[in-house]
């Protein structure tokens, strides 16, 4: 399937600022699951931008702004041709070792509830993971429901996700991911966090899943918010151990960024 | 180790005189009455023109002390450093290898070695800093190594250091000092130079330049400015090799390389020599909050446009927990033998050796896994019951965030004590330079606990420095 994005974000520093740095990871890699076509990230001092790989193997731009004033737009366009592997990524090269992903985060931890009926479990990985994502949709609700979905907290206890109508700092299917990656760490198994774009209908593209780590396939994508191995729909912009450390932005000082993408069938 | 009786470095137990201190011995025979008195009073008229202070935190008086200076060197014989410095330099090779490694495919860990969470799960292990190659594979270029000699031929290494140690200025201006005050004592030995520090220092930087830099790259010392406790040091260290003393401020990146702000305009640099911690160093890569750092200086590193020295997350290498894997580390990148000892050091996660641990307490010593400068440790047999009881209580309620260690019998030198000579305990802590090649001055900073019996030798701790003889052949 061959996926188009156009993808904006609005930056306003605070008045007065004389230099802005900002990190920017937005050009996906090209991999089993996807080959990128086409691809441009324009805006003031991009074309001057440091370009570089970063710890995870995510190509990232670092750009200097002396003096902005106003808003700032980064604008990210092109098109992407994806294969449905049933989530399988496999072991694309130039990444860190899969082991690095066993590492805890203070945004990926799960409580204990959710992890320990695993424990002892003779299942293969790759069923624990289903069942693990499974469960994360049994616990945070799922996004059809007309409720506002539930947080369970590293302590067990319920908190309400975002009002709706306010301007989320990361997808809302961030807090699953960090779900399902925390317990997924706390089995010994390595996984990580997936920031991309999902081909849906009228809404806002930007996603986020999860990746976990199976000795034999290699890493495999799972959706807990869409409770689904990704699809051709999806198509992967980069990978951390957990939101913080693979923003698609990130300003110094820090910047008020608002973010629409769009993603339609090409 | 651990026996009651110390080494003394001047005297054996028959009370004849050790020979590389003979000279000295001599010297000190022939020193008139309230000589050395004297000498001490000038030493601290030198110090204080020289503004060598250093911060106590938490202290009453005034904030800015000159740090206590014995008028007696200490003694190093040359067989006895070549056979440290060769432990020495094994270590920081096989150290840099397992950084190298660490941050690359981490074969140590599938191998077994060592834990894979004792690693991974580290707050000083550095994810970011994954599969970068920084120039000539060293992560870490400066290096001080705390050792402590139990015998004649018995040396331990308590820390290894690799993140920003200091101190050696303490060392150039202790022999400074020294040559000023006893020129004629330095007449009667060959003594190995130490003032090749800032030129191999210099070397050193120049030698780990990124690959477009040129024949002659701009060498930064990055301080977190006047409020730090070694402030002095590093405008010391800047002046000394010819490079600019910078402060988070006066840097900037731009098109991903790192510029200093100057009178005509903006200069490019290549090499920071940076005396921040690495979650200071950017705020953009790590604290956000922080103030001290420059925004994008991490990013150009990856970049490859800029060399930090020293590399961040070293600190997994001299991480308390990993210290004990050291000699482990040695035989797996250079499949040697550890040349120098590591105290032996108990893990009180284990069940038996923390019940041993509790039971023995007087005698051993405490210290927190992330404590440093001797806050927050606690030495068995100078402590009271009450001490004893305090800190079996924290063991038990943090079993991971304690190691405890034998009390080690640290040697003695002879130290000028209120217009006599008395034996007082001391360390040292050679510097090492890794780059092109492995340079280590010879000898380094000594620091005396003046306190009698005392074996902190810490200068927050009421210690002091001596210069440091090697002798050569």
């Amino acid at each position: 399937m061959r996926i188009a994005i156009d993808h904006r974000l609005s930056v306003t520093v605070p008045q007065g600022t004389v230099q802005a740095v900002f990190h920017l990871l937005l050009t996906p890699p090209s991999g089993p699951t996807q080959t990128v076509e086409s691809w441009s990230v324009e805006g003031t001092g991009i074309g001057n931008a440091g370009r570089f790989t970063d710890g995870f193997g995510n190509a990232a731009h670092l750009v200097n702004q002396l003096r902005p004033e106003g808003e700032i737009t980064i604008h990210v366009r092109g098109e992407v041709t994806t294969r449905d592997t049933h989530g399988v990524l496999g072991r694309p090269a130039g990444e860190p070792v899969p082991a690095l992903y066993r590492r805890l985060t203070e945004l990926t931890k799960a409580p204990e509830a959710l992890y320990e009926p695993f424990r002892d479990s003779r299942d293969n990985r790759l069923s624990i993971c289903h069942a693990l994502m499974a469960r994360v949709g049994d616990v945070l609700g799922l996004p059809e429901e007309p409720e506002a979905p539930k947080q369970m907290q590293a302590d067990g206890g319920q908190a309400q996700v975002q009002e709706a109508g306010e301007v989320a700092e990361r997808p809302a299917a961030a807090d699953y991911a960090h779900l399902f990656i925390g317990a997924a760490r706390a089995l010994d198994i390595p996984a990580r966090y997936v920031v991309g774009y999902r081909l849906v209908d009228g809404e806002d593209g930007l996603h986020a899943w999860a990746e976990a780590f199976d000795e034999g396939l290699g890493w495999i994508g799972f959706d807990p918010h869409m409770q689904i191995c990704p699809t051709d729909r999806y198509v992967r912009l980069a990978i951390g151990l957990d939101a913080e450390a693979a923003p698609t932005l990130r300003t110094v000082p820090v910047a008020e960024v608002v973010q629409v993408a769009k993603v339609a069938a090409a | 180790m651990g026996e009651n009786t110390p080494f003394d470095e001047m005297y054996n137990a028959d009370g004849s005189v050790r020979e590389p201190y003979r000279a000295l011995s001599e010297w000190l025979g022939e020193q008139p009455e309230k000589g050395l008195a004297l000498m001490q009073v000038d030493a601290e008229a030198i110090f204080r023109k020289l503004g060598i202070t250093f911060a106590v935190y938490g202290s009453e008086e005034g904030t800015e002390k000159v740090i206590p200076f014995d008028v007696i060197p200490r003694i190093i014989a040359a067989n006895e450093w070549r056979k440290l410095s060769r432990g020495i330099e094994q270590r920081v090779k096989a150290l840099n290898a397992f950084l190298y490694d660490i941050y690359h495919r981490q074969e140590i860990l599938k191998a077994g070695r060592i834990p894979e969470k004792l690693i991974l799960n580290n707050a000083a292990f550095c994810p970011q800093m994954m599969g970068l190659e920084p120039a000539r594979g060293v992560y870490a270029h400066i290096i001080g190594v705390d050792i402590v000699r139990v015998g004649p031929d018995e040396f331990y290494v308590l820390e290894d250091n690799l993140r920003t140690p200091s101190g050696v200025s303490y060392m150039l201006e202790d022999r400074e000092a020294m040559m000023m005050l006893a020129p004629d004592l330095f007449q009667r030995s060959k003594v190995a130079p130490v003032e090749t520090y800032p030129e191999n220092l210099r070397r050193t930087l120049e030698s780990v330049a990124p690959a477009g830099a040129g024949r002659n790259p701009v060498i930064a010392v990055l301080t977190p400015g006047i409020y730090n406790s070694a402030y002095f040091e590093h405008s010391f260290l800047a002046d000394q090799m010819g490079a600019q003393l910078c402060e988070g401020q006066d840097l900037f990146v731009d098109g991903g390389k790192v510029y200093m702000r100057t009178t005509t305009g903006p200069e490019r640099v290549d090499v920071i020599y940076r005396r921040i911690d690495d979650d200071y160093l950017d705020p953009l890569t790590f604290r956000p909050d922080s103030m001290l750092g420059v925004p994008g200086i991490f990013d150009a590193y990856r970049a490859g446009n800029v060399t930090l020295v020293n590399a961040p997350g070293t600190g997994i290498a001299d991480d308390k927990a990993v210290y004990t894997y050291v000699p482990e580390i040695i035989e797996f990148y250079l499949g040697e033998k550890a040349l120098l000892n590591n105290v032996p050091t108990y893990n009180c996660t284990d069940v038996d050796q923390r019940a041993w641990v509790l039971e023995n307490i007087g005698d051993l010593v405490v210290k927190e896994v992330h404590g440093s400068g001797g806050y927050g440790m606690m030495v068995g047999p100078t402590s009271t019951k009450a001490q004893h009881e305090e800190f079996k209580k924290k063991i038990i309620a943090r079993p991971d965030n304690y190691i405890v260690q034998p009390t080690l019998a640290l040697s003695t030198c002879p130290t000028h004590i209120n217009n006599d000579v008395a034996p007082r305990h001391v360390d040292l802590r050679p510097y090492v330079l890794v780059g092109d090649e492995v340079r280590i001055t010879p000898g380094g900073l000594t620091r005396v606990a003046l306190k009698k019996g005392s074996l902190v030798v810490n200068s927050s701790q009421g210690g002091g420095t001596k210069d440091t003889w090697v002798l050569e052949d």
